[in-house]
């Protein structure tokens, strides 16, 4: 009787959910990720449900760590030898930063769209460092006096020289950077973009996997789901995570940050104790 | 097998860090020198940070130049005399050296001065150690010319200094100027290079001081000892950066290693185990001049502010 009911409101309900004000929720099937002595990596899930879900929506979930403030040098070849010079400085960049789409990105939204609206790692990079210019101005500039004219870096295009404006140098040089910061992420695995990863179910619900990789940066995370209609974000919602040592990890970080000459008597007597043992195991002979 | 280490945050394969342990262990049993200028390059090259390598490696240190030194005081080839001067110059020297590399820091180019403190020091002291080596290998070979190139004894500035002091164990009554400097300088490079400096006080010892080679490696690991220990427990106050998950994987493959290479040593030639360390040494020195000069295949670095980070 219930069933049937309810059944009937759903069948009735269809046409007026299209209606609707499009939205989304999502919870994530964790709210903390423990990093144990074992721990290589993970895989998150991310359930959601969406309400008035039509044929050319698409699902964009984002999910980004903790700010960390960040130094970028580049090498430049001085006296022979390669030297960091013309350090630029970014303040609160993600330690984390991954994307599951129901699509690829690209043919969800065009790159003005994901640039206003800071999606993909590219525009997140440039949206932080639109934020930060005027340190970068005074950062670039020390640079350039550093960076010797006869030591001009060669991928550097036509070479920001003394004389130029530091808007010039601005210009020029902070999307190498940028660029830069992206490869080290990726390296590390830190910054995936999938270029799928989110699945649409029945029923408007879909699931997002995102991987968390062995250098998995500890602390607070936001995962940010975007329902995309017609190449616009019309509905967002969003979900925080956890990351934390557990165990013997959290044990012995603490250990090391609450009592830090306790710990540091502790690691070498341990260190001496081992020296004896050894010792005496190898010289009884 | 990979495991997590809690303080460098990253997670590693057990046998590798157990391996590396047991390789570096072993060499610096042979020639009694903590092995730091081979372990702190090697950890950062598995990818553990700097800072967290450094201490770590201090660390490590104390555990195989504690199983080292234990053989050494029971055989008496250990002029401990002498070990505490040099200490105390060490210690003096390690603590001169932290300011120095927070200077070091603050003008941004750590990385660098550490790297051309390597070749320099590596450059020299290999070259030196190498050239002398292979001449005794030589003399040795021919008998008659080392009788006439025995006249050791011939003294010069420094048994000139003030404040001698009888030293029983080396047999050497010399000024305790000399011991305190060498102790002050590689106590100095303790803190910049993240080495325990065996491989510049071996030398120093036997050609500076005239120490007898037999009881240059026994006082050379009691003074590392001491001065690892004081540097862990300093960074570990300081900078929260030694990985004590890091250190006792590297320890348990260290002092096997390093009584295997203590054993070694002692059926190795003296001459020949100082050629097989100078070559070492500028195999390292070699390496790390390599990359200075050689076009990096990424041109950025990326340094974190603020924490305690950066070599």
């Amino acid at each position: 009787m219930i069933a049937t009911l309810l059944l009937a409101l759903g069948l009735q309900g269809q046409p007026q959910i299209a209606t609707e004000a499009p939205g989304i929720v999502a919870a994530l099937t964790q709210e903390t990720v423990e990093i144990r002595e074992d721990f290589d990596g993970a895989e998150l899930v991310l359930y959601g449900a969406t309400r008035g879900l039509t044929i050319q929506d698409e699902i964009v979930v984002v999910l980004r760590g903790p700010g960390r403030d960040l130094r970028v040098m580049q090498k430049a070849r001085s006296f022979g030898i390669w030297v960091n010079s013309a350090p630029l400085e970014f303040d609160d960049v993600p330690s984390y930063y991954a994307i599951a789409t129901s699509l690829p990105l690209e043919t969800i939204a065009g790159p003005e769209e994901l640039e206003r609206s800071g999606i993909g790692l590219q525009a997140m990079l440039e949206a932080n460092a639109a934020a930060m210019e005027p340190s970068w101005l005074l950062g670039a500039s020390t640079a350039v006096d550093a960076a010797a004219p006869d030591a001009q870096p060669r991928n550097l295009p036509d070479g920001a020289s003394l004389a130029e404006p530091p808007a010039m140098i601005r210009q020029d040089r902070v999307s190498e950077y940028l660029d830069a910061i992206a490869r080290d992420g990726r390296r590390d695995n830190v910054f995936a973009e999938a270029q799928r990863g989110v699945e649409i179910l029945d029923g408007g619900l879909f699931r997002a996997t995102i991987a968390l990789p062995p250098l998995t940066p500890v602390g607070d995370y936001v995962a940010e789901v975007y329902l995309f209609r017609d190449g616009r974000p019309i509905a967002s919602r969003s979900a925080s995570l956890r990351v934390e040592k557990a165990g013997i990890e959290r044990f012995f970080f603490e250990f090391a940050h609450d009592l830090p000459i306790l710990y540091g008597l502790f690691c070498v007597l341990l260190a001496m104790l081992a020296g004896y043992i050894a010792n005496l195991a190898f010289n009884r002979r | 097998m990979q495991i997590y280490l809690p303080i460098a945050e990253i997670s590693v394969n057990i046998f590798l860090l157990l391996g590396l342990g047991l390789g570096v262990g072993f060499l610096s049993g042979m020639f009694g020198v903590g092995g730091g200028f081979l372990m702190t390059p090697l950890l950062i090259f598995i990818g553990v940070p700097p800072a967290v390598a450094v201490s770590t490696g201090a660390n490590q240190i104390v555990a195989s130049s504690a199983s080292g030194v234990f053989p050494h005081w029971k055989r008496k080839t250990l002029d401990l005399k002498m070990g505490v001067l040099l200490l105390i110059g060490g210690s003096a020297g390690s603590i001169a050296g932290v300011q120095l590399f927070a200077l070091l820091r603050g003008m941004g180019q750590i990385d660098l001065i550490i790297s051309l403190s390597y070749v320099g020091f590596l450059g020299v002291v290999g070259g030196l150690m190498m050239v002398e080596s292979v001449r005794s290998l030589i003399r040795a070979a021919n008998p008659d010319k080392s009788a006439s190139k025995r006249p050791l004894r011939k003294r010069g500035w420094i048994d000139r200094m003030p404040y001698k002091m009888r030293f029983p164990a080396s047999g050497l009554y010399i000024s305790v100027i000399p011991p305190v400097a060498i102790g002050f300088f590689v106590g100095t490079l303790v803190a910049i290079m993240g080495v325990a400096g065996g491989f510049i006080m071996v030398p120093a010892m036997i050609y500076m001081l005239r120490m007898p080679t037999n009881v240059v490696i026994g006082t050379s690991l009691f003074q590392i000892l001491f001065v690892t220990a004081l540097t862990t427990l300093l960074q570990a106050a300081q900078n929260q950066t030694v990985d004590i998950l890091l250190a006792l994987l590297l320890t348990v493959g260290g002092v096997i290693g390093a009584q295997f290479g203590a054993r070694a040593g002692r059926n190795v030639k003296a001459e020949e185990l100082r050629a097989l360390l100078a070559a070492l040494v500028l195999a390292v020195c070699l390496k790390m001049g390599w990359d200075l000069v050689v076009t990096p295949s990424e041109l950025f670095t990326i340094l974190p502010r603020g924490g305690g980070e950066g070599f």
